[in-house]
């Protein structure tokens, strides 16, 4: 996918990403303090805006990076610096790249994950959004199709969600509700599989 | 709620620029961000800058100590709260004089993500940063834990030695090493006897039953190590002096420099009366106070209570306090 194509694919994911802001805060009320909604909807147009002021010519990492910064700066909550950090790591592993294969998307997902591990001190199994990212991150090694990669993405973000749903909050504000956090999914995890879900609409929609 | 104050959102940047026009000689604002101060001669060209930040309500901590032979800016939040990474990157680029950064900040999640964040931002500019965590408020956590321990007024300490050793030209390497064995060799404890009243809240930070007292309180009222009966002075000073002697593993023999800090609304008399007790209990176990700091150094607004810091001294730490410095709330020399 050449740079102006992944502009334009992010932007239109995350107007899709932006109906489900309600969902996520409503989910983030039951388990933490609720700011989910407005760091998804005030970060998403954040991007959306910065990235419609991008240069014709700005490669991937710049786009990468415009993003990490708007989306930090919109509504900057401990989610938005952990995102922000994610898609720092990720445009690292981009240097010199300007047509992003299935594999450097791999790559991004992989970099960005260990991001989030490193500092939000979690692990797989905490119940956080590194959940559905690590599963997203895993599912798409090795993929050839785009159209595959991107139904085996969102299959393993929606597994990743369903499986937070038995586990206990280990870590932020969620953790303090202790065992009373089982049997709700996680917002982190839940926001990552409505923007993977977002990232295929938005394909079709281009269409 | 009673308090002097136009509106509760306004607050932060009205003291700021309350600052900004009672000190112009020591500060300014590097950008048009209220919530970015800089000392009034940065950038310094061949001289590590000092970026330090944090939630507004403990002043002097943090804007306080922006000056010569101190931090060299600070990132601003709300009350209780992180500056943005985005203020934290504007505060490095303001003090860049391409020696490097060094991040000195008290250990909070938040705070800890944003300058994480910030110094990713600035190693894209090729600035490169360091960071050296506040840690020292020994009722966080036991000593093996040591890392995850909150940062308080010990961070002061910490401030007078990263400042000297940038003001004489010392490298970012060197200037974060002097700084982690300042922070290596401080404790601190604090008690809290009333909360304060979050001006945008009109809520308390912590409750507290008349007569009693929080052994171990935090500077935002986290709660401390137990609860109890209000004592008195002595026994206050003997309870806290101890718990920071046995973690700093002082022995006969030691100098140190002691702050006894006013959490906000306990009157500067109250201060010397610990004083007296801990100057008192050190001498008896042959521990010799080089320097000492009464007053208020790092607040929880109106909170009522002290704490007690103690900074184990050898020559060099020494050497770095006695540096001089001057900012709006601070001076040495």
């Amino acid at each position: 996918m050449e740079a102006e194509q992944l502009n334009g694919r992010i932007r239109g994911s995350l107007a899709v990403l932006i109906d489900s802001a309600d969902e996520l805060r409503d989910l983030d009320q039951a388990l933490g303090d609720g700011d989910l909604g407005i760091t998804i909807s005030a970060g998403s147009a954040a991007v959306i805006a910065a990235l419609e002021q991008l240069p014709a010519d700005a490669t991937p990492v710049d786009i990468a990076r415009a993003s990490a910064k708007a989306f930090a700066n919109a509504n900057p909550s401990t989610m938005a610096a952990l995102v922000a950090g994610a898609l720092l790591a990720g445009s690292r592993v981009w240097a010199d790249v300007t047509d992003v294969t299935i594999a450097d998307a791999q790559a991004f997902a992989a970099a960005a994950a260990t991001s989030i591990a490193q500092r939000g001190k979690t692990q797989i199994g905490d119940k956080t959004i590194l959940d559905g990212l690590a599963a997203v991150a895993d599912a798409l090694v090795d993929q050839t199709d785009a159209d595959e990669a991107l139904d085996a993405a969102i299959t393993a973000a929606a597994a990743a969600v369903e499986n937070t749903k038995e586990l206990q909050s280990r870590r932020g504000r969620a953790s303090w509700l202790q065992e009373r956090s089982i049997g709700m999914a996680d917002p982190g995890a839940t926001a990552l599989q409505r923007f993977v879900e977002s990232w295929k609409i938005a394909g079709v929609d281009s269409k | 709620m009673k308090k002097i104050i136009n509106a509760p959102e306004a607050f932060v940047d009205e003291f700021v620029e309350g600052i900004l026009l009672a000190h112009p000689d020591l500060v300014k604002t590097p950008g048009d961000d209220l919530r970015v101060l800089a000392r009034a001669d940065a950038p310094r060209q061949g001289h590590v800058g000092i970026v330090t930040g944090g939630g507004s309500g403990h002043l002097p901590l943090f804007k306080g100590y922006v000056g010569t032979g101190l931090c060299s800016a600070v990132a601003i939040g709300n009350v209780f709260s992180s500056p943005s990474s985005d203020q934290i990157f504007e505060a490095t680029k303001a003090v860049d004089g391409g020696a490097g950064v060094l991040y000195l900040y008290g250990n909070y999640g938040g705070d800890v993500l944003n300058f994480d964040l910030a110094a990713d931002l600035a190693d894209l500019d090729d600035i490169p940063t360091r960071t050296v965590l506040g840690r020292d408020d020994v009722a966080s956590q036991p000593r093996e834990r040591k890392l995850d321990r909150r940062g308080v007024a010990g961070i002061i300490f910490a401030y007078k030695a990263a400042g000297a050793a940038a003001e004489r030209g010392d490298s970012l390497e060197e200037v974060a090493a002097i700084t982690e064995d300042v922070v290596e060799h401080t404790a601190t404890m604090g008690i809290g006897l009333a909360p304060t009243i979050l001006p945008t809240t009109g809520r308390p930070s912590f409750e507290l039953d008349e007569g009693e007292m929080e052994i171990g309180i935090g500077i935002h009222g986290e709660p401390g190590s137990r609860r109890g009966p209000l004592e008195t002075a002595d026994e206050i000073a003997d309870h806290v002096v101890e718990a920071l002697v046995t973690d700093l593993d002082l022995k006969s023999g030691a100098r140190v420099a002691v702050m006894v800090n006013g959490l906000g609304a306990t009157p500067l008399e109250e201060l010397y009366v610990l004083y007296r007790r801990t100057h008192q209990i050190l001498a008896e176990s042959g521990i010799e106070i080089v320097k000492n700091y009464v007053g208020e150094y790092a607040t929880s607004l109106e909170m009522a209570g002290a704490s007690i810091s103690l900074l184990e001294l050898n020559d060099e730490r020494l050497a770095l306090l006695e540096a001089p410095a001057k900012s709006p709330f601070f001076q040495e020399g």
